[in-house]
């Protein structure tokens, strides 16, 4: 398998006034197309700053982010807009739903900007709803959800788009641990169907056996980084 | 993002917030009609001026007078000139002068024409018989002059009004007849009052006959009465003859004509004539400097009307801006979510401005619809105002040219669009990771 993402040597340092904060260290680091990962770390580890570097939410300090051939530390941040648009989903602890968009709404507002015309945008917000088990809360708003139900929808656009790479920031920090499996079956499972790259952000070891890598990140370093026996590449 | 996505989706996030919306389209409303009412007025009153003058009188004929009857800058500018005289070496040249149709000189004099026991101020002017239609002189009765009339006077259309009775105590309409009275002119203007230690010259008396009466309406001629010039000229003389030394406003001293009337094939000339006849030396008088200083008037009280009107346009473009702003500190969350999944930072731009836009070009429809109100009100009661504001009641007070309607419309979108701005810029630059951070 080739490579999809890599980092090369990547830092990362806040200035908080005076002070400055080192968030990553040096971090380098390849992701094959197709594999899971998990970074594992607990908070203030910088795994969230990775994960936000490799959607090109932000740039490194120093050093190099490479996915399919597009060095993202350089690009405008109107070519990381269209860069997002076109290979990443984003899951979030916190869903980030809007409030005022139905669960269809919210799903179909990627595709929106995308330029995919209503009917065509909807179909496929209703098929990835039902996909999620929301099939019966298509005009709810987010207020009349659960979390779980929330969660789902969140997933639902994620996926929508069938980017390649889904990136997913504590998805269950919020949930209970039978939401949680749940929700975690419902993320491998089409991020496998969809053959797609799945990028899990954790603090909780019980997620990381959903992957095929662990990468244990330790005050902005890699630490060490574990293939999962339970589930072996390949096998899956 | 096509348009139509966008447009719904601004829509909607306008009519989420309802009130907000309504609130700062209001503002606009009163902003647009503030000013197209105020400008309204502006056109109203250039209107009004217009129809003013045309009943004042020919709008292509200059007077020309002696240095120094209008206005005294002029006159000690023409000090430094070469004394000219209105002669009729002058009135030659006057012809002579290219757009210059009709020439013709006037005298004047003063006295008193008595009816009965009625008796009238009178400002006698002496006209060529021959021009008098040239020059716009409109018959209401009668006839008029015609070249050898001898004592013969056309009376101007308000000349009538004169007339009174010095031993009544109140005015009453006299009851008179100017076309078959018997009637008499002469030069004493205090005719029937006595001046006490006072030596009255014998004046003579002229026997007038009426030929004809103007039409009522003109400013210019309404207040004269007409005789033939040289019959006016010849009384003249006599007079200075009986005055003795009291001639009668210096006038013996003086050579030539008091006042030329000079016409002007069309009103668009009648500025360059009248220029050229000032270079000779003399004083020009139009309608047309008047017309030009109401013109400048009402140029600069439609710009302080308007000026009011958009103060209060500001203060809605301040209001569209206090709203994105505020809208964007609410959906702050919501604008980084939907760059992370994939807005670009032109889509959030358009979405923003289109909201500003669409506030400004609410408010600019709603706005026009309700200055036509305004209108429409202030017209219909504006013969009341009419006598008021001088402009004689019969014109509206508030005219909107359709011109102002589409000008006024495509002006709140700008305004929405510039007030839009710096939120949707704001909203552009937001980092997204800032946003979704936010709880």
């Amino acid at each position: 398998m080739e490579d999809l993402i890599v980092l090369n040597n990547v830092r990362k340092v806040y200035k908080m006034g005076d002070e400055k904060i080192v968030a990553l260290n040096d971090i380098s680091l390849s992701i094959e197309k197709e594999e899971f990962i998990c970074l594992l770390g607990t908070s203030g580890s910088g795994k969230s700053t990775l994960l936000n570097m490799m959607a090109g939410l932000e740039k490194p300090t120093r050093g190099e982010i490479i996915i399919n051939k597009h060095h993202l530390e350089k690009m405008s941040e109107k070519d990381l807009a269209k860069f997002r648009q076109q290979y990443i989903g984003f899951v979030f602890q916190s869903y980030n739903l809007i409030p005022t968009l139905s669960a269809m709404e919210n799903v179909s507002l990627g595709l929106t900007f995308r330029g995919v015309p209503k009917s065509k945008r909807d179909k496929m917000a209703k098929e990835m709803l039902q996909a999620v088990g929301l099939g019966n809360r298509l005009h709810h708003k987010p207020s009349e959800m659960s979390g779980g139900q929330q969660q789902r929808v969140s997933i639902a656009r994620a996926f929508v788009g069938r980017p390649q790479i889904v990136f997913a920031d504590e998805p269950t920090g919020n949930l209970d641990t039978r939401t949680t499996l749940e929700i975690m079956n419902l993320i491998t499972g089409m991020a496998q169907e969809f053959n797609q790259t799945l990028i899990i952000v954790t603090h909780d070891v019980e997620i990381s056996d959903y992957t095929h890598r662990i990468v244990y990140v330790r005050d902005g370093n890699v630490e060490k980084i574990v293939e999962n026996e339970k589930l072996a590449k390949g096998e899956s | 993002m096509s348009s139509i996505d966008l447009i719904r989706m601004g829509v909607k996030n306008l009519w989420r917030r309802k009130l907000r919306t309504f609130l700062t389209v209001l503002g606009v409303i009163i902003g647009t009609s503030s000013i197209i009412v105020m400008l309204s007025l502006g056109f109203g009153m250039s209107e009004a001026f217009k129809q003013q003058l045309a009943s004042m009188g020919s709008l292509n004929t200059i007077t020309v007078s002696k240095g120094g009857r209008y206005g005294g800058f002029e006159q000690s500018q023409d000090k430094k000139k070469k004394k000219v005289t209105l002669d009729d070496k002058a009135i030659a040249e006057f012809k002579k002068l290219d757009h210059v149709t009709a020439v013709t000189a006037m005298v004047e004099a003063r006295g008193t024409i008595v009816n009965g026991k009625y008796l009238a101020y009178a400002n006698i002017k002496g006209v060529d018989p021959k021009v008098m239609e040239e020059f716009d002189f409109k018959i209401g009765e009668g006839r008029l002059l015609h070249e050898g009339d001898d004592l013969s006077v056309v009376f101007g259309g308000g000349v009538k009004h004169y007339f009174y009775n010095p031993k009544s105590r109140t005015y009453r309409e006299p009851k008179i007849d100017l076309m078959k009275d018997r009637m008499f002119f002469t030069f004493d203007s205090n005719y029937g009052y006595d001046m006490p230690g006072e030596k009255k010259p014998k004046y003579k008396e002229y026997k007038i006959k009426t030929v004809g009466i103007l039409q009522e309406g003109d400013y210019e001629k309404d207040w004269n009465i007409y005789m033939p010039i040289n019959v006016v000229q010849k009384m003249m003389k006599e007079n200075e003859r009986i005055e003795g030394n009291k001639s009668q406003s210096g006038k013996r001293e003086e050579k030539g004509y008091q006042t030329v009337l000079v016409k002007v094939d069309e009103i668009n000339n009648v500025q360059t004539v009248q220029q050229t006849i000032k270079d000779m030396g003399h004083e020009a008088f139009s309608l047309n400097d008047w017309l030009n200083e109401m013109k400048k008037t009402a140029g600069i009280i439609q710009a302080v009307l308007g000026g009011i009107g958009g103060v209060s346009l500001l203060v809605a473009a301040i209001g569209i801006t206090n709203t994105m702003v505020m809208s964007i500190y609410e959906r702050t969350k919501e604008i980084g979510v939907m760059k992370v999944i994939g807005a670009s930072l032109k889509d959030i731009k358009r979405l923003f401005l289109f909201e500003s836009a669409m506030i400004g070009l609410l408010g600019g429809i709603a706005g026009v619809i309700f200055s036509e109100i305004l209108s429409f009100v202030a017209n219909k009661f504006s013969n009341q105002f009419g006598d008021f504001m001088g402009t004689g009641g019969a014109a509206k007070i508030s005219i909107i040219p359709v011109w102002l309607i589409f000008a006024a419309m495509g002006f709140s979108i700008v305004i929405g669009i510039m007030s839009g701005y710096y939120p949707a810029k704001r909203a552009m630059n937001l980092s997204a990771l800032e946003a979704i951070r936010t709880e």
